[in-house]
């Protein structure tokens, strides 16, 4: 497949173009700190960080994005079915798939991670219909990170930086304001053959280059390895650490609802006042961290202290899903969850201490 | 990997045969399907009123090619205080089955002890409808089954039918008569274990109620030898989607809508989320 | 949901309150005139005049000050299938509660000044009305069988009621902090922009309708069970607020269930 090498304004009113006639989903600025994966639209302002000036605040920056990309495929108060009740009083039902086609672009190695795992856990066992609809009309435009978003990214030791999975298209970005703009799928090359961009010669070195100017190490680092990390998490669960991160907690469930691995739901049925005998059943995000996420219809509360349901939440990230869904951890490392928090509560810092507490690292 | 189904999270919707109460706050349903569910026992369906929500419903029908689906519903929630009120003719929205069940063949040859508190007969009655149909495939049958008073006794006549059957022994219990009339036994489901003629090397067990229940019942088996791989439990969690997806019913690395609601003991005994 | 509806007797009453709950609800205009036709409004003093002697829900507004007003709410309560409290001052107190904090003469003194304290101390028939009980929420004098939140409540929260209750069903509001609303709408963190906010530590299901109007959530809606208020007050004095600062932002909304556990720092 023909690999690019475009200026970046150049790519950037492509985008514009491509907006056009299509659903393109671009991160744009919404406060002076933060980002949300907005539709484009004719006055939507794109920007991509600059490779040479790394003293410029990067335009975008994943952990300030709220919500994560990976909500456009399962987004809240989403539709599952309608219904209505015939002249006969028969109750009619009909799921709403969303079908349409859309194009997520500027997506970062840490969500085409979170996006992949996703996947996985949307395609497992009883497919969810209603996330692979749109996702399998959804193409996504990945860009490669040359410096972490804040100092509280972590996915180099989350295992993300270096994901492409998930990406149709993939962006680096270049010395002298140019991007490298390589397709990873057949849809991929499809859309970029159109656009006229100029052939890259030299993708080798390219690609050299953008790495040689990662900034190493990229973010924050775990004291061991990745996997030794999973592994002691699977066998704390009666640490003490558990507690020493839940005395402040709200129980707000904010790390949940940001997280872009994060994916449980509740569902609300509602009928219409002006015909009861029609309506509709949405589901929205849940948390498990709120307090009453595990309770059973007889009251019992399976989680009920703070302390279980951060475990909980933890365990979910670094074994239970890894565990079902080929090892990979399932934090991604985007540092949404601290970032959001207001008490500072740190998933890495919890890996850390956990860490510590098994005798590894500092 | 299974084939996308669109309509896995929309009910279909299904005609009431037959509405009666069972007590004061259990509705019984018998549904007639459009097609056979294909069932096994104690797999769970979801059952809607669409406007209102959708719950969570043990099957408690035997298995088996035939379009009739059974429902026990207490009054407990939202949705299953609007199914009180359901008649004859009305209908509700069933999605599923859903979950594991039970595997018939595990239990051929051997005998059966149930210990059911509450509502958590319901479920095992899944199990024991077949178990009774066929008896020269299955050794003896236990049901000890307990309740609050005799107003809250479930399949009250149904269990006096099964102990007419070869081989089957019921044992009924209220914890108190509350001065009604009652020709069972007054006690806890745990009191009759430590006397039941039971070889635990034949025998299986199956276990259905409240979570405080368990860990007493099955004190009790481990004292009379039964080994945790031949314990079945079946666990209650609120389910959301009953397709491994929305996260309610986790229980630790498992989700009880798709790896349960039914587990051997020795399966979930090291999970300390399981029965507390 | 089922073919045939209930269709309740609804009425509504105020209390000590500014009636602006009821005002909310008239302001569902759009669908008032659907929902006028499933349910029978018999009492509603902002839209109507009858009174009727019985009813299956009853809206009260307002929080309870005086004798005389505990014991028309027991009459309501006694003439009511449902008794569903209308609005943070229903709920629990809401900003009337405040005057808890001091005796009744001292209230008397700041409001209407030293002179008034002595008028009252020597006149038989002069004593203002609101100055000598202790504000309490409906729920300290009747039980009361669901709230609705908020100041003023919210309308959709009000319509699931109502939709609930004549489906023979019953409404549930989940115990949430107004943080879920702010996730859910993709509403940054007020404190990133170096604000502050109780929302984590009070019931959400207001579609955090302050933040999204470029404010603050101030708790309105009351204290969540279980709040980590001993967190909380502390995460406002990092973020810079002095004790009597954090004192007065739990006081406005939240004095009706704040306990002197809670605010240490108040002498």
């Amino acid at each position: 497949m023909a690999v690019y090498l475009v200026e970046r304004s150049v790519f950037l009113e492509w985008i514009g173009m491509l907006a056009r006639h299509e659903r393109v989903y671009f991160p744009q600025p919404v406060s002076e700190s933060s980002f949300r994966f907005n539709r484009v639209g004719s006055r939507s302002l794109l920007a991509l960080e600059d490779f040479d000036d790394s003293s410029r605040v990067k335009p975008f920056r994943a952990s300030a994005c709220v919500p994560p990309p990976v909500r456009s495929l399962a987004p809240d108060n989403e539709l599952l079915f309608t219904f209505r009740r015939d002249k006969a009083g028969d109750c009619l039902l009909a799921p709403v798939l969303d079908n349409s086609r859309r194009i997520l672009a500027g997506v970062r190695p840490c969500d085409l991670k979170a996006i992949a795992l996703m996947d996985r856990f949307q395609r497992a066992g009883i497919p969810d219909p209603y996330y692979l609809a749109r996702r399998d009309h959804t193409l996504i435009i990945g860009h490669d990170c040359l410096q972490p978003c804040d100092e509280y990214c972590f996915c180099e030791a989350a295992g993300s930086l270096a994901w492409r999975e998930g990406a149709d298209i993939f962006l680096t970005p270049q010395p002298q304001a140019r991007l490298l703009v390589e397709p990873l799928t057949d849809q991929g090359a499809v859309l970029l053959a159109d656009a006229g961009f100029p052939i890259c010669e030299d993708v080798k070195g390219c690609r050299a280059r953008a790495a040689a100017r990662r900034a190493t190490p990229f973010g924050r680092r775990f004291a061991a390895p990745l996997a030794q990390v999973m592994q002691v998490v699977a066998g704390s669960w009666d640490s003490a650490v558990w507690e020493q991160h839940a005395d402040r907690c709200f129980s707000c469930g904010t790390c949940n609802l940001v997280c872009p691995t994060c994916s449980c739901f509740d569902v609300r049925d509602d009928f219409n006042v002006e015909d009861p005998g029609s309506g509709r059943r949405t589901r929205r995000r849940d948390a498990c961290m709120l307090e009453d996420f595990a309770e059973v219809a007889g009251g019992h509360n399976f989680r009920k202290s703070t302390a279980a349901r951060q475990r909980h939440r933890v365990m979910r990230k670094f074994v239970y899903l890894p565990d079902r869904f080929g090892g990979t951890a399932f934090c991604v490392g985007c540092g949404r969850c601290r970032r959001q928090c207001t008490v500072a509560i740190d998933i890495f810092d919890i890996a850390t201490d956990l860490l510590a507490g098994a005798g590894e690292g500092t | 990997m299974k084939p996308i189904n669109p309509h896995v999270l929309t009910p279909t919707m299904v005609r009431i045969k037959e509405a009666a109460d069972m007590t004061g706050h259990e509705r019984f349903f018998r549904l007639r399907l459009p097609r056979p569910l294909g069932h096994r026992p104690g797999q769970f369906v979801m059952v809607s009123v669409p406007g209102i929500g959708e719950a969570p419903i043990s099957i408690c029908c035997g298995p088996g090619d035939h379009d009739r689906l059974e429902l026990l519903v207490r009054s407990a929630g939202s949705l299953t205080m609007v199914l009180q009120r359901l008649e004859t003719g009305d209908q509700m929205g069933i999605r599923g089955p859903f979950g594991t069940g039970f595997d018939l063949a595990d239990f051929e040859g051997r005998d059966v002890l149930f210990v059911a508190g509450g509502l958590g007969l319901a479920p095992l009655r899944s199990l024991i409808e077949p178990l009774i149909l066929d008896r020269q495939r299955f050794g003896r049958i236990t049901i000890i089954s307990g309740c609050r008073t005799p107003a809250e006794e479930l399949f009250g006549r149904e269990m006096r039918t099964w102990a007419r059957a070869p081989g089957i022994r019921v044992i009924r219990l209220v914890n108190d008569t509350a001065h009604l009339p009652w020709d069972g036994e007054v006690g806890l489901v745990t009191a009759p274990i430590a006397g039941l003629d039971m070889d635990p090397a034949a025998t299986l067990a199956v276990l259905c109620g409240p979570p405080v229940m368990y860990k007493f019942v099955i004190m009790e088996l481990a004292a009379r030898g039964l080994a945790h791989d031949r314990i079945f439990i079946d666990l209650e969690r609120r389910m959301r989607c009953g397709i491994g997806k929305c996260g309610h019913c986790q229980i630790n690395h498992l989700t009880c809508c798709q790896d349960g609601p039914v587990f051997r003991l020795s399966s979930v005994e090291s999970l300390p989320e399981a029965l507390a | 949901m089922k073919n045939v509806l209930l269709r309740p007797r609804i009425s509504f009453f105020d209390m000590a309150g500014c009636e602006g709950c009821q005002l909310a609800i008239l302001d569902c205009e759009d669908i008032f005139l659907e929902l006028v036709d499933l349910v029978e409004i018999v009492e509603f003093r902002e839209a109507m005049s009858e009174t009727a002697p019985r009813f299956d829900i009853a809206f009260v507004e307002g929080s309870i000050h005086r004798e005389i007003d505990a014991d028309r709410l027991r009459d309501i309560r006694a003439r009511s299938r449902w008794l569903v409290a209308l609005g943070g001052c229903a709920c629990h107190g809401n900003v009337q509660a405040r005057a808890n904090g001091w005796s009744p003469a001292e209230n008397l003194q700041r409001v209407h000044g030293l002179d008034t304290v002595h008028r009252v101390q020597t006149d038989n028939r002069y004593w203002p009305l609101w100055a000598h009980t202790r504000v309490r929420a409906l729920h300290e004098v009747v039980k009361v069988d669901y709230l609705l939140r908020g100041c003023p409540v919210d309308r959709d929260e009000f319509l699931h009621l109502v939709k609930r209750l004549l489906a023979g069903s019953r409404p549930g509001f989940a115990a949430q902090p107004v943080c879920v609303e702010c996730r859910r709408h993709g509403h940054e963190c007020v404190f990133l922009h170096g604000e502050t906010c109780l929302g984590q530590v009070t019931w959400g299901g207001c579609g955090a309708v302050c933040i999204a109007g470029g404010y603050r959530c101030d708790g309105c809606r009351g204290l969540l069970p279980n709040a980590n208020l001993a967190s909380h007050r502390q995460l406002l004095r990092e973020r810079g607020l002095d004790p009597k600062t954090i004192d007065q932002r739990y006081r406005l909304f939240l004095s009706g269930e704040i306990t002197a556990q809670d605010a240490p720092d108040e002498q």
